[in-house]
């Protein structure tokens, strides 16, 4: 019943910034394309009645040929969740940051520009926060190509021969 | 009784007497060495003592059996520990400022033995009888905070400098009604003298007659010693070690006698002025009731630390300045007033 | 009266520092003792779990799991079979959900045992860190009997969990008959100090809404006074079979923070109980095929960790491994607040406040 009450409200959202709804394992989900992000947010932080107020995750994610930020809303004072995808390019992937309406995607943000190498526009601070600062490369990329053990092996052989 | 009593200054009287004239220059000279091997044998000992003893403790108070291997129950413990510390590499930091950085530990250790000098260990067995003892003891026991700082400072790191300075303002602070709480004392008895203040406790403990002041001496007397719950200048969980963290070895064994040789002459003090110092109730010599009066001083210092987590710092300076300074005028107040009611009723 | 001339100390605490808990290092600015800036700096203990997870099978991430919140490894196994499990649909007998409530409520006393001694510690309570953890040995042992480890014990599979031996029944009914001894001895030793209730009484408050906005989970967010935990707002397993409340307290302090955890505790007996009273007889492994393979799709689930949430978002394609491990750390997301709440208190209570936190650096790097 209140699922439903939400498909309509998420749908009724979905045609404001031209997004799809789908239905994945008992779960909404809202695909935007990536300058929409903030009014689809917006929108959903005030749905009347069901707000998905509550920003309970922010991350990457690689699907080959486009990148997507997946955001999970939920609310701390009903059942109500939704995930909203917005797709991002490859080549230049740029989004607006969502810090301006959760300080709490702050690291969260930092997070996905490490890994994914997304430019969160707007961000406060986007520096790397787990790698580095000079590490080159955005490790949960799936181009990202990681040393095999092999080589690591070799060069380790080879420091204890010296 | 009496024999055991008297028997080291029966010894003290036994080396005068093998010089020709027992009160010459030389007879002094050499009964001045020998006093001063004891007050550094008394330190020593008392920081190995002790070490062992407060890791017993801390093992009582929170159920575990604390040092158990090397000796019966793990005495031989600190021997062990002082063994290797002299072992160790002594480090000076590179951008430390060396003669300071050298200096302080050395300090920290001179100062029990000339506090400890003063005290009356048992009826004319003080190593030197100072008619200011009282003043002399707190003048002396003031210094520390120097080499407190002297030590945060050198190091040449921030953490130290930190502690350091947390030093200057806990110490200078708590000196206050550390002073004030032995006024009260010294108006009773009329006198600075740790030997006549013993004598005048013949029939009754100070500690009766001025609880307050007990009170207040032992509180601020940890908060002097850095010990927790007032070891703020040394508090590994924000400042390392504070004004130690850069010491290695010898010198850092040094800081921890000085320590322990601190707190014995704390507790020495509160001992004589307050417990008695040597005078008891018989079955034993009053030596070895000095020493135990001493040991639950300690004991219950030990057992403050391992119980309370660390006061804060604002906490730290509103309990000296508004409760135990307005309390301890308080007391030199009352006393005051009780002088002055005993003196008209017994018409003195 | 302004002082000229005077600067900002620049102190860096951490990676190696006594009270960073593991490895967290933060930049401090101080003026004299109080805090103006803080720049907390993670990746220290950074393994890159989430790559790892797209080179293993599904099978093979549970092991790295355990090191997530290396304090209460059974939840973190447990929110991610569940993850992995609702992905293919497998439904798990009634016994083995019983066993993972129990390990889960054991798991979760031991945590907030190491959170109320870690914040004892960290202001210098010896001996009541010394009597929490003497507690959570038992807890320890517990795990030491089901799975041969006391620390990463690794006992939930997909589809079930291992059953544990006929000796760890009577030891958690000596251990439950126990507890409130226990609470007793918490509370007279650390809770009911004086001088600990000054250092952590209104101390680092985190409003309610500053609270919702850092997207706070877990003992952190209901001390601020929000009634949200999922095992009641959208429970998972069976925890709609328990009656148990939900600890809120409204001080947003440091001391509430902290003692939440002892009423969690409370709560978590009773669980236990209630779990060891109706538990069935039967198997405690599903029937899984030997290879797992979900089908293509994504899944978010999360659980109540004694931390916060954890989260688990996994995407499949199809094949033996899983395209995406997302973890969504509890105390990673926590963390964010130490900068906000931090400022204006001395360098003395931005550690007892980090303790309040509660952050373990397996979580916090992944």
């Amino acid at each position: 019943m209140e699922n439903k009450v939400l498909k309509e409200q998420v749908e009724k959202l979905a045609a404001l910034v031209s997004g799809e709804v789908e239905e994945i394992l008992g779960e909404l989900v809202l695909k935007v394309r990536a300058p929409h992000i903030i009014e689809t947010l917006t929108g959903a932080k005030n749905f009347p009645n069901f707000p998905c107020d509550f920003l309970h995750d922010l991350c990457g994610l690689d699907l080959v040929d486009h990148l997507e930020v997946v955001y999970q809303l939920s609310s701390l004072r009903g059942p109500q969740r939704l995930r909203v995808k917005a797709i991002v390019e490859r080549e230049n992937p740029v989004i607006d940051s969502v810090t301006s309406l959760w300080q709490g995607a702050n690291f969260l943000e930092r997070e996905a520009f490490d890994m994914f190498g997304i430019n969160f526009k707007g961000h406060p601070n986007l520096k790397r926060i787990y790698m580095w600062d000079d590490f080159e490369g955005y490790p949960l990329r799936k181009d990202y190509v990681t040393e095999p053990i092999e080589v690591r092996n070799i060069v380790r052989t080879r420091i204890e021969g010296e | 009784m009496d024999a055991l009593n008297n028997v080291f200054v029966n010894i003290a009287y036994a080396i005068r007497g093998l010089f020709a004239d027992p009160q010459s220059v030389w007879a002094n000279l050499v009964m001045s060495v020998i006093n001063f091997i004891i007050v550094v044998v008394i330190v020593v000992l008392a920081a190995l003592i002790l070490i062992l003893l407060e890791r017993k403790v801390a093992g009582w108070t929170s159920q575990r059996p604390g040092p158990n291997r090397l000796g019966p129950r793990g005495w031989f413990q600190t021997i062990a520990d002082a063994l290797k510390l002299m072992g160790k590499e002594d480090i000076t930091p590179a951008g430390a400022d060396k003669f300071i950085f050298k200096v302080a530990p050395m300090i920290i250790f001179s100062l029990p033995m000339m506090t400890l000098a003063v005290i009356p260990y048992g009826s004319g067995m003080a190593p030197i009888d100072l008619d200011l003892g009282i003043f002399y003891f707190l003048a002396i026991s003031a210094i520390s905070t120097v080499a407190f700082v002297m030590a945060g400072w050198g190091s040449n790191n921030k953490y130290s400098l930190l502690g350091g300075m947390r030093a200057v303002a806990q110490m200078i602070s708590y000196e206050i009604p550390l002073l004030f709480s032995l006024l009260g004392v010294v108006m009773i008895t009329q006198s600075f003298n740790l030997g006549v203040i013993v004598q005048d406790q013949k029939n009754i403990p100070f500690i009766l007659i001025q609880p307050l002041a007990f009170v207040i001496y032992i509180i601020a007397g940890m908060a002097e010693l850095n010990r927790a719950p007032f070891d703020l200048v040394e508090a590994d969980q924000e400042v390392v070690a504070g004004p130690f963290t850069e010491y290695s070895g010898l010198r850092w064994g040094l800081f921890f006698l000085g320590e322990y040789g601190n707190m014995t002459a704390v507790s020495a003090l509160a001992a004589t002025v307050f417990l008695g110092g040597w005078q008891g109730p018989g079955f034993f010599p009053g030596w070895v009731w000095f020493w135990m009066k001493v040991g639950v001083i300690i004991f219950f210092i030990m057992w403050a630390r391992w119980t309370f987590p660390r006061i804060r710092i604002d906490h730290l300076m509103h309990l000296a300045w508004k409760v135990l300074l307005p309390l301890s005028i308080l007391n030199i107040f009352l006393t005051g007033l009780g002088i002055y009611i005993y003196r008209l009723v017994m018409g003195g | 009266m302004t002082i000229e001339n005077t600067e900002e100390l620049i102190l860096n605490m951490g990676p190696q520092h006594p009270s960073m808990h593991g490895l967290f290092r933060m930049v401090v600015n101080l003026e004299g003792e109080t805090v103006t800036k803080i720049e907390p700096k993670l990746g220290y203990l950074h393994r890159g779990m989430e790559k790892l997870a797209e080179s293993r099978t599904y099978a093979q991430f549970i092991p790295y799991t355990d090191r997530l919140d290396y304090l209460a490894s059974p939840h973190n196994n447990w929110a991610y079979v569940q993850t992995v499990e609702k992905l293919m649909g497998v439904e798990i007998p009634e016994r083995a959900e019983y066993l993972r409530v129990i390990f889960g409520e054991l798991a979760r006393i031991a945590s907030h045992q190491v959170c109320i001694a870690s914040t004892a510690l960290d202001m210098a309570g010896w001996s009541a860190w010394s009597y929490a953890f003497r507690d959570r040995e038992r807890i320890c042992d517990m795990y030491e009997m089901t799975a041969g480890s006391r620390l990463t014990v690794n006992i939930m599979r997909i589809g079930g969990i291992i059953e544990p031996p006929a000796e760890f029944w009577p030891a958690l009914k000596s251990f439950l008959n126990d507890t409130p001894e226990m609470i007793e001895e918490y509370n007279g030793i650390f809770f009911g100090n004086e001088i600990a209730q000054g250092r952590l009484k209104s101390v680092g408050i985190l409003s309610k809404e500053l609270a919702e906005n850092l997207s706070i989970t877990g003992p952190v967010l209901r001390a601020s006074g929000v009634n949200y935990d999922v095992r009641k707002a959208e429970p998972y397993s069976i925890y709609d079979r328990f009656d148990f409340n939900v600890p809120v307290r409204y001080g947003c302090d440091s001391y509430d923070r902290t003692i939440i955890r002892l009423d969690e505790i409370v709560e978590s007996i009773k669980i236990i109980k209630q779990a060891v009273r109706d538990i069935p007889e039967g198997p405690v492994m599903a029937k899984v095929p030997k290879v797992i393979k979900p089908p293509v799709g994504e899944v978010y689930h999360r659980v109540e960790n004694p931390k916060g949430e954890l989260g688990f978002y996994i995407v499949s394609d199809g094949t033996t491994k899983p395209a995406r491990v997302r973890i969504r750390p509890a105390t990673f997301i926590n963390l964010q607040m130490l900068p906000i709440v931090c400022l204006g208190w001395k360098i003395q209570d931005v550690v007892a406040i980090f303790a309040t936190l509660d952050a373990v650096l397996g979580e916090v790097d992944k």
